[in-house]
Formats: structure tokens, C-alpha cells, sequence
């Protein structure tokens, strides 16, 4: 398998390939934004902001879908930049990949990878940043962070009490509940895109034997991108519906 | 395989600054374009369904002034009819009154004739017995017994016509 490059900074390890896949991912997504909204019209809008009209209304449903629809506004904006930066970052690492060779020690490669690899270390200075534990991770957190937060906000009383329901001594569940939550949001997305990649690499070692099963592997996988960038945006919603928004109208539901 | 903390806190801040940059760029004004469309849309409509009602308040305006039109004809021409059969009546009656009045003008005038021819006959008749009576009786006869004849052939001539 491919090492990653990594350099190593003031004490800091930085790993190149995910710091410029995760560049080039909120670039490519800062753009596309950017150039949908360049001639805003309301009466005649160009063929890419009827798009991201579109990728909107589907956003704003999908969200609508679980939480009431007056309290879909404020999550709009966060739902569309998880959708279109997931989505991108997933596609990222599909086209092509940069791949160098390395015999000898340098900034890049210790004696130990090349002990461990027999002399020949192969690193990969390209790809998705969801296939990085890491970054799948940060997102996690964010909507982990954003979901106690608004839950503790907005919610207060029924936040709190949610983690001994239905009896006190569910709380350790309930903990376990919240921490599962997030670390299946990360790792979920991340073993599909990650499984993606190293699917693509095994096929490219079978040649050109390999060319059709790449093009049914290439498909699927933005199939499959597509899939976790909705399903890791939903589930965010779904979460923060949970924590900030579904007790409260259940509450007022039983005032009536 | 290995995580490093620095690639975490990357994407992490990386995604806020990305999420920062497309509310301010990017959806703030993509969504306050949706937002005057639908107040666009939803004007349009308003209009429509005021247009509509307007034109249905002129059809029924319409309708009602066609309605009273179409009365006033067939007032007008009930008003005709009932005129025309008064006047066909009353030129009947005045034709009927003249015919009577003609009439009974007729009948005076053949009374007073045949008065009249009666009176003329009698003075003929005294006359003519007169001459006859004075011709026949000449001398014979007085006044007064020449009257008493003249009576008597008069009664016979009124009483056989």
C-alpha cells in the first residue's frame, strides 16, 4: 500500500496529501459557489445557478424532512457546505492519482519505511480528504460540538433529561449513544471513500485487463460518494433535530 | 495508516473558514435571491387571483346588464303588442259604433221619409176625394156631409196602406 508524505514542521507532522486535498476541496467548492451566484437573477438565472437552486431545494427538504419546517433556515447554509464540500472531497480522489517512488531516504521517507517496504516506498501525494480518518473526523466533531451546543441552547431541560430517559440508570447508554453517534458519522463516511481509493489502486496494479472493471468501479464510486455526502448531512440534521429541536415540539405538542 | 492531530485540526478549521466564506459569499445572496423569487411568485400570483376576481365581477356585470337588456326588449315588445291589440280594438269598436250610427241615421230617415209620403199621400188623397166627392155630388152635397166622407175614406186609407 502507498505511504502518504509527510513533513514535518516546527514539530508538526503535516501530512502534504491531506492538507492539499482539503485545500483543494474547499477551493473547488468555494468556487463552484462562487461562479453559481456571479450574475444573480431573479427572473433569469444562468444554467449553474438554476443548479445550485436546485441543490438547495433538495438540501432544504431533505432537512425539512427531520426537523419542522420553520426551523430549517438557520441549518440551510451549514447543510449545503457539508453536502457540496463532502460530495467534492469524495470525487477528489477519483480521476487521478500522483504516485512517486522512492529508493532512497529523503524529507519524505525514513530508513524505517524503507526497511519496512523493502527498499521501494511508494507515496501518494493525491486524494479524497474523506479517505483520511482525520478529516472525516473534524467533521464529526464539528457536528458533535454544533449538536450539544444547540442542544444546550436551545433546548436546555429536555437535552439533559433526555440522557436519563427512559430510567436514570440508562445514562451510561445513553453516554455511549452520543459518543457512538459522531465516531460512526467519521468512520462510516471514511471506510466507504477510503475503500473506494484502495479499490482503484488494486484494480490499476491489474493493467489494462483492469480498464472495465475501473470504469463500473469509477461510477459506482461517485454513486457511493453521493450516498455518504447526503447521508453524512441528513444524519447531522437528524442528530441536531434530535438534541435542540424533536423534544421541544413533542413538549408543546403535550402542552396543548 | 497514520492519524496525525495536525490533519484533524486542518480540516476542522479549514471547514469553518470554507463554511464562513460560502454564507458570506456564496448563500447569503443565492438565498436572498430564492427569497425575493418567491416573494415575485408569490406576488404574480396574488395579482392573478385579483385579476381574476376583477374579471369575474365584469362577466357577472355582464351577464346582469345583458339580462336587463334582454327584459327590456321583451318589455318593449309585450308594450307593442298590448298597444297594437288596444288599437286594433278600438278601431273595431269605432267601426262598429259608425255602422250603428249609420244604421240608425238610415232608419230615422226612412221613418221621416215614409212620414213624410204618408202626410203627402193624405193631402193628395183629401184633394183627390175632394175633386171626386165635388164632382160626383157637386151641388147635392153640403159642407157639412162632404166633410163627414172625407173622414170616413181617410179613416180607410189609414187604416189599408
Amino acid at each position: 500500500m502507498h505511504e502518504f508524505p509527510v513533513l514535518e514542521v516546527a514539530g508538526l507532522h503535516i501530512d502534504i496529501a491531506t492538507f492539499i486535498a482539503i485545500t483543494v476541496s474547499a477551493i473547488v467548492t468555494f468556487v463552484l459557489a462562487k461562479l453559481a451566484v456571479r450574475k444573480l437573477s431573479v427572473e433569469n438565472p444562468s444554467k449553474l445557478q438554476n443548479f445550485m437552486e436546485w441543490v438547495v431545494e433538495f438540501v432544504h427538504s431533505t432537512i425539512a424532512s427531520t426537523m419542522p419546517l420553520k426551523r430549517v433556515r438557520p441549518f440551510l447554509a451549514l447543510g449545503m457546505t457539508l453536502i457540496m464540500f463532502i460530495f467534492i472531497s469524495n470525487l477528489l480522489g477519483l480521476p487521478f492519482g500522483i504516485v512517486t517512488e522512492h529508493h532512497h531516504t529523503d524529507t519524505f521517507v525514513s530508513q524505517e519505511m524503507l526497511d519496512e517496504h523493502e527498499g521501494e516506498v511508494e507515496l501518494a501525494w493525491w486524494k479524497s480528504p474523506t479517505a483520511d480518518l482525520s478529516v472525516t473526523g473534524g467533521l464529526a466533531l464539528i457536528v458533535f460540538v454544533l449538536v450539544h451546543f444547540l442542544g444546550l441552547k436551545m433546548n436546555r431541560k429536555h437535552y439533559i433529561k433526555h440522557y436519563f430517559q427512559p430510567f436514570w440508570f440508562f445514562f451510561p447508554l445513553n453516554i455511549i449513544e452520543t459518543i457512538a453517534k459522531p465516531v460512526t458519522l467519521a468512520l462510516r463516511l471514511y471506510a466507504n471513500i477510503f475503500a473506494g481509493e484502495v479499490l482503484i489502486a488494486t484494480i490499476l496494479m491489474l493493467g489494462v485487463i483492469g480498464t472495465p472493471f475501473m470504469i463500473v468501479w469509477q461510477g459506482f464510486s461517485i454513486f457511493v460518494g453521493a450516498i455518504q455526502a447526503f447521508l453524512f448531512t441528513i444524519l447531522t440534521m437528524v442528530y441536531i433535530s434530535q438534541a435542540a429541536i424533536h423534544d421541544d415540539e413533542e413538549h408543546a405538542e403535550h402542552a396543548h | 495508516m497514520s492519524l496525525h492531530w495536525e490533519s484533524f485540526v486542518y480540516a476542522i478549521v479549514a471547514f469553518l473558514i470554507l463554511y464562513w466564506l460560502l454564507n458570506k459569499f456564496a448563500f447569503g445572496p443565492l438565498f436572498g435571491i430564492m427569497e425575493k423569487r418567491r416573494l415575485l411568485v408569490q406576488e404574480q400570483m396574488d395579482n392573478a387571483e385579483k385579476n381574476r376576481l376583477e374579471s369575474e365581477k365584469f362577466l357577472e356585470e355582464q351577464k346582469q346588464s345583458l339580462q336587463q337588456a334582454r327584459k327590456e326588449a321583451y318589455d318593449i315588445i309585450e308594450q307593442a303588442k298590448t298597444t297594437g291589440s288596444k288599437q286594433a280594438d278600438e278601431i273595431v269598436n269605432a267601426a262598429r259604433e259608425e255602422s250603428s250610427r249609420l244604421k240608425n241615421e238610415a232608419v230615422r230617415e226612412i221613418e221621416s221619409e215614409k212620414n213624410k209620403a204618408v202626410a203627402a199621400l193624405r193631402s193628395e188623397v183629401t184633394g183627390l176625394s175632394v175633386k171626386i166627392a165635388s164632382k160626383i155630388i157637386e151641388k147635392q152635397v153640403d159642407e157639412k156631409a162632404q166633410g163627414e166622407l172625407v173622414d170616413k175614406y181617410l179613416q180607410e186609407v189609414g187604416t189599408k196602406p
